[in-house]
């Protein structure tokens, strides 16, 4: 795949991570242009049939930016968020999807910098494979 | 299972006045998604948020009959019940309409490659495009509200929003952690700028207080825990005990007497340590509530007061109380920052103390001003010490801190005789009418010395006294050394050490560690929890009047948001599929509130989301089996399409 | 002059800027119907013209639009522009009678849509205020572009009556037989939210304000940096040239007892700054240096946007500019102490924005017949009980908001508001 800039779909929280992609934006701190982001309301409402969907249709990475343990709807949202992770990863191996295509961070309502940290990692590591 | 698709959608494509446009070449947005088979209308507009906007979206749903429409601007934190509120004025069903961030999460992010931008964008239009397809008209629930409040904390601003929500007609459960109430401005004697004592304006507060029925406060109380959401909180308060009996009429001679028997002697925090006090204590004869309390974590059970006084109970217990209430308001105040072992000489030197050590020691002190048996001539004050760090955490200024030096500074000035002070400062912020203050300490002979960011002044030892040495800027550069009999450090304010309340309620952190509202302009006193507000010093250091203005606007908020006895939630709820259903239990599970339970249908056991209690956070989606759980707004349909349109 | 039947009202709301909008929508959310008078032709106060906010910058705009659109479209709300209010009398308690004079757009406010039609035609041109000078504009024109209502006005001083403008109208709209309407009004509490002036630079001789025509005031520099800019750039007033040394001197007309205004006006520092990043970004290659006495970054948020613009290259000096003088080719010297070095200093700049400061604005004194409202020593609303009940003033019933009690920044306007309104709606209530 050597040459494609890699396409990476990032599941967003409505009041927890989207906030600090925001925030990314009006600090002006730059991340690769082909990072999607669609809003849910909580990181543990993303269904392993949609992270399927989107490799389906030709993203090369997903990433969940989690609401940690910011999260205002439940105090395991971590752990269920990381539960989805481990489902999806064992989906993907049936479909031969490398597992290190999906990533999650808790980014909280202000983590703009660390938001753009993981982008820029995930995209590098996306365009060695 | 693919819903009707939408035949008439209306595209709109913000130029944000240049926020946008300047990144985005938004026209070619628009040609590219007006190719779409759906999109009837495609425009761009200079702000789309503007009224004559508005007016035009509306007039082209309603002249042509549009069944959805995409608005491409800033961020759906901003508008996105800027434009809900346009469809339900065209007739269009809110969730009709879809909102696609091309501000902040395109533009702005992108800045450095325009054209990857425009590409972006127009990725991101599509998808709202593809979203809004499936999207389904829907209708808002309500639930019950009660017009109760929580406030958090009886200092100067959370007595203050008690009383005003008390008179909108809420009721008011106000929960002070100490014993008594008043918070920090108890500690303090006079304040600028009307020169009423701080111990005279907590007792305004109190005695105006007390007058309503409305109004219960618990002293000596916390919050241990809190569930549920706006308009319905269940809230554990835990009352530590007094020790004292309720009926306890005080007789000062006698409580003298007991304090007097009592064996155990601490630190006295009410003075910042400058004193010592009993476990059995009263700061001053005037606090409220009128009877004194026992420091359980320190006192003995010893016993020696029991013998003395009857309204002594050492058997009291811890009491908890539930609460039921709409709306919870921060205001818990600060701390003042505590500097660190050898900063300036603090705890090295003995004649080093901070700005709230040396307000306790005027209150007291008698005619003349003295510390540690020797009269006080020459007091040097340094500023920003804790604020504005170069180095260290706090980069942010305490806002207050100069002022109140200043106002200290006359105070003693007018107070006691032979006084010279010498500031240390940072370039003076005394903003506004403030100013004058500032004006007077110069006029009174002040002297004025400033220190560059990087060459702070050094406290040191001097045979018998203490020198402050600095570089000064104002002197171009001069290193001048002062001989101080005390040296101030002006502390500014820090969030309150204990911050626990910020885990049980949830409530965001901002970079400095205060507490964050939504944004400074728009929702100055909410936070992103709905019905959890904040206001005074705990959101950012304020001084009195400013605190007191943002705890009287939260109070407002807090009251217009319970006060109807009912709450309009969002309808993007969970919905089931009853005939994929097998009921395995695991999205019951999943739910933190309850809301999924067992019913009969068609003669088997299926699940079913209790509407009033599900908060749409989607917990229960992933973890089903069968796929039998959608979030409406968040279907399968909606998630997929927008997914496909992203990549292709 | 024409009369009008009486209106009645709960609140009286006086000023549309963002302090009085943020008021009405308060009570009108506490369900209290409330009469909001502006006495310019838009809504949005100072606010509406600005370019961005510190410490956020976001769009002022942005902001200001949705409340405004809010404002006008909230069912407990009534809204008059270009209208004023005098003779207020307290009555009795929770009674205060008063009466609004609407003056004559010499337009029909519910035909026009605002087409400018008539704009394009008129022949007059003058200097267009809203712009603070820098452009001109027609003696029929809509105040500018998201001005609301967008409905056009006919400046009738500059008028030359030669009827194009009723002509061309296709709504037949233009209405020159209007003239004063006064409405008498019955309320029960009344919000002083008139805002603030600014200072009129000219009266500092020394910076030759109005004379050398590369000093402009913030607020013109304001309108070259917003989105809705009149050259769509930054420019110098003189030639139309792009500056790239560009000074802000501080404290004009603030901490200056020789103009009378010795007080700090609390906003102009953070402006300065704010001004100093957005040009840096208009201009990458220009420079800014500001000239200041200290900087007041004492809000949330504040001393990091501070710091962020000297890690941008803005230049901070020390120091108070004595005199301005003008070189030929427009450029301008300043001869400023730099105390850090002591030395008097004359520099070369080819743009000089003066950071004006905030001034009381007169109008609310003059609202009251009895009782008077008090000001304080600057003339400033008085307000009587600062540390427990900012809002209040002498007058039980009358509440201040924003500005008009004391220089004040954004967020604390809307705060002040916030405040007021609540203790209107307590005043009414109990």
């Amino acid at each position: 795949m050597a040459n494609r800039t890699p396409k990476i779909l990032v599941f967003s929280t409505e009041k927890i991570s989207d906030p600090a992609i925001d925030l990314a934006g009006l600090l002006k701190l730059h991340y690769p242009p082909i990072v999607y982001t669609v809003e849910v309301p909580c990181s543990s409402a993303v269904k392993s049939k949609w992270i399927l969907h989107a490799f389906d249709q030709g993203f090369d990475g997903v990433f969940i930016a989690a609401d940690g343990t910011d999260c205002s709807y439940d105090e395991s949202c971590t752990e269920k968020t990381a539960q989805i992770i481990s489902q999806t990863h064992e989906l993907m191996k049936e479909k031969g999807i490398p597992p290190e295509k999906l990533k999650m961070a808790a980014i909280c309502s202000v983590c703009a910098e660390s938001f753009v940290k993981q982008m820029n990692g995930f995209a590098d590591q996306l365009s060695e494979q | 299972m693919a819903m009707e698709e939408k035949n008439k959608i209306g595209v709109y494509i913000c130029h944000c006045g240049s926020n946008i446009s300047d990144y985005v070449d938004v026209e070619k947005v628009r040609e590219e998604v007006a190719k779409i088979k759906h999109v009837s209308i495609s425009k761009t507009t200079m702000f789309a948020c503007a009224d004559a906007t508005q007016n035009e979206i509306v007039q082209d749903i309603q002249e042509n009959d549009l069944d959805a429409i995409v608005v491409a601007s800033c961020s759906p934190k901003l508008h996105l019940d800027t434009f809900k509120n346009v469809a339900e004025r065209a007739g269009l069903n809110p969730y009709n309409y879809v909102q696609i961030n091309i501000r902040e999460q395109c533009s702005w992010a992108h800045s450095d490659k325009p054209v990857q931008a425009t590409e972006k964008a127009i990725q991101l239009v599509k998808s709202g495009i593809a979203r809004v397809g499936y999207s389904e008209a829907l209708i808002k629930t309500k639930i019950s509200a009660e017009n109760v409040v929580v406030v958090i904390g009886a200092g100067v601003s959370g007595m203050r929003s008690a009383i005003e929500l008390a008179d909108l007609g809420s009721y008011v459960y106000l929960i002070e952690r100490e014993y008594f109430v008043g918070g920090r401005v108890s500690q303090w004697g006079e304040l600028f700028t009307t020169n009423e004592t701080g111990k005279e304006i907590i007792s305004r507060l109190y005695h105006k207080l007390m007058e309503y029925k409305n109004i219960t406060l618990f002293t000596g109380a916390e919050i241990i825990s809190s569930t549920g959401t706006v308009g319905n909180f269940d809230i554990q308060v835990k009352i530590r005990p007094r020790y004292i009996k309720p009926g306890c009429k005080v007789d000062p001679e006698k409580l003298q007497k007991v304090i007097d028997a009592c064996p155990v002697e601490i630190p006295d925090v009410f003075n910042f340590n400058l004193t010592t006090c009993k476990a059995i204590y009263k700061n001053f004869e005037s606090e409220f509530p009128e009877i004194p309390a026992i420091d359980p974590d320190h006192c003995t059970r010893c016993g020696e007061c029991e013998k003395l006084c009857d309204d002594i109970d050492l058997g009291q217990q811890d009491e908890f109380v539930n609460i039921k209430a709409g709306a919870i308001l921060i205001n818990t105040g600060y701390d003042p920052y505590e500097p660190k072992t050898g900063e300036f000489g603090y705890k090295e030197i003995e004649n080093v103390i901070t700005l709230p050590q040396l307000k306790r020691l005027i209150e007291l002190s008698g005619e003349e001003l003295i510390y540690k048996n020797k009269k006080i001539q020459n007091i040097g004050y340094i500023y920003c010490v804790g604020s504005r760090q170069k180095d260290g955490e706090n980069k942010y200024c305490s806002r207050y801190c100069c002022t109140s030096t200043i106002y200290t500074s006359i105070v003693i000035k007018n107070k006691y005789k032979n006084i010279h002070n010498y500031h240390f400062d940072k370039s003076i912020r005394t903003y506004g009418k403030l100013e004058l203050l500032y004006r007077e300490a110069s006029e009174n002979g002040d002297v004025f010395l400033q220190f560059w960011d990087e060459d702070p002044p050094v406290v040191s030892r001097n045979g018998n006294g203490t020198v402050v040495s600095i570089k000064d800027m104002l002197t171009n550069g001069k290193e001048l050394e002062v001989d101080c009999d005390l040296v101030v450090l002006v502390t500014g304010m820090v969030p309150r050490q204990d911050n626990k309340i910020a885990d049980i309620l949830k409530a965001p952190i901002g970079r400095d560690k205060f507490f964050n509202e939504i944004h400074p302009k728009l929702r100055p006193v909410e936070t992103v929890i709905d019905g959890v507000l904040i206001s005074g010093a705990c959101q950012g250091p304020k001084n009195i009047s400013e605190s007191l203005k943002s705890s009287l606007s939260a109070a407002s908020k807090a009251n217009s948001l319970v006060k109807k006895g009912e709450i309009e939630l969002k309808p993007t709820i969970a919905f089931i599929d009853k005939n994929a259903c097998v009921w395995c239990d695991e999205c019951m599970k999943a739910c933190p509130f309850d809301a999924i339970i067992k019913v009969q249908s068609n003669g088997k056991d299926v699940a079913e989301i209790v509407e009033a209690k599900c908060k749409g956070g989607g917990m229960c989606l992933p973890v089903c089996p069968e796929n039998a759980i959608n979030l409406k707004g968040y279907t399968d349909n909606e998630m997929e399409a927008m997914i496909t349109a992203l990549a292709d | 002059m024409e009369q009008q039947n009486e209106l009645s009202f709960d609140t009286l709301v006086i000023g549309g800027g963002i302090a009085g909008s943020e008021a009405a929508i308060n009570l009108a959310n506490l369900n209290y119907k409330v009469i909001l008078v502006e006495k310019d032709l838009s809504l949005g106060g100072k606010m509406i013209h600005l370019s961005k906010v510190f410490p956020t910058l976001d769009c002022a705009a942005c902001i200001t639009t949705p409340k405004v659109s809010e404002t006008i479209r909230h069912p407990n709300i009534t809204i008059y522009t270009y209208s004023e209010v005098k003779n207020i009398v307290k009555v009795s308690e929770k009674k205060f009678t008063a009466t609004l004079v609407k003056k004559p757009r010499y337009v029909n406010e519910d035909l026009c849509t605002g087409c400018q039609e008539c704009e394009d035609k008129c022949p007059v041109v003058v200097k267009d205020q809203f712009q603070y000078d820098l452009v001109g504009r027609k003696a029929v024109y809509v105040p500018f572009s998201i001005a609301n209502p967008r409905v056009v006005n006919i400046d009738i001083e500059n008028c030359i009556l030669c009827g194009l403008c009723e002509k061309v109208c296709p709504v037949d709209a233009i209405d020159f037989t209007q003239e004063d309407v006064e409405i008498p009004l019955t309320v029960k509490s009344v919000i002083i939210a008139t805002g603030f002036e600014l200072f009129d630079p000219t009266q500092i001789l020394r910076y030759g304000f109005g004379k050398f025509k590369n000093v402009v005031t913030a607020m013109q520099m304001e309108r070259q940096l917003v989105p809705t800019r009149p050259y769509n750039s930054v420019l110098r007033p003189k030639d139309g040239k792009m500056p790239d040394n560009i000074a802000y001197i501080l404290c004009t007309g603030s901490r200056d007892e020789t103009v009378g205004n010795p007080i700090c006006s609390q906003i102009c520092c953070m402006y300065s700054v704010k001004q100093a990043q957005l040009l840096l970004g208009a201009l990458p290659m220009a420079d800014v240096s500001i000239y200041c006495m200290d900087i007041r970054a004492f809000g949330k948020g504040f001393c990091e946007f501070y710091q962020q613009a000297v890690g941008m290259g803005v230049e901070f000096h020390k120091g108070r500019v004595a005199k301005i003088t003008e070189k030929e080719n427009g450029n301008l010297i300043l001869r400023y102490e730099d105390i850090e070095e002591g030395k008097i200093k004359e520099v070369e700049h080819d743009l000089v924005v003066l950071s004006i400061g905030v001034l009381p604005n007169p109008d609310a004194k003059l609202l009251f017949d009895s009782p008077v409202i008090e000001s304080d020593e600057f003339n400033y609303v008085k307000q009587t009980d600062e540390l427990l009940c900012p809002p209040d003033t002498n007058i039980k019933g009358v509440f201040v908001a924003g500005t008009s009690s004391g220089p004040m920044d954004i967020p604390d306007s809307i705060l002040s508001a916030g405040a007021a309104s609540a203790c209107s709606a307590n005043y009414i209530r109990n």
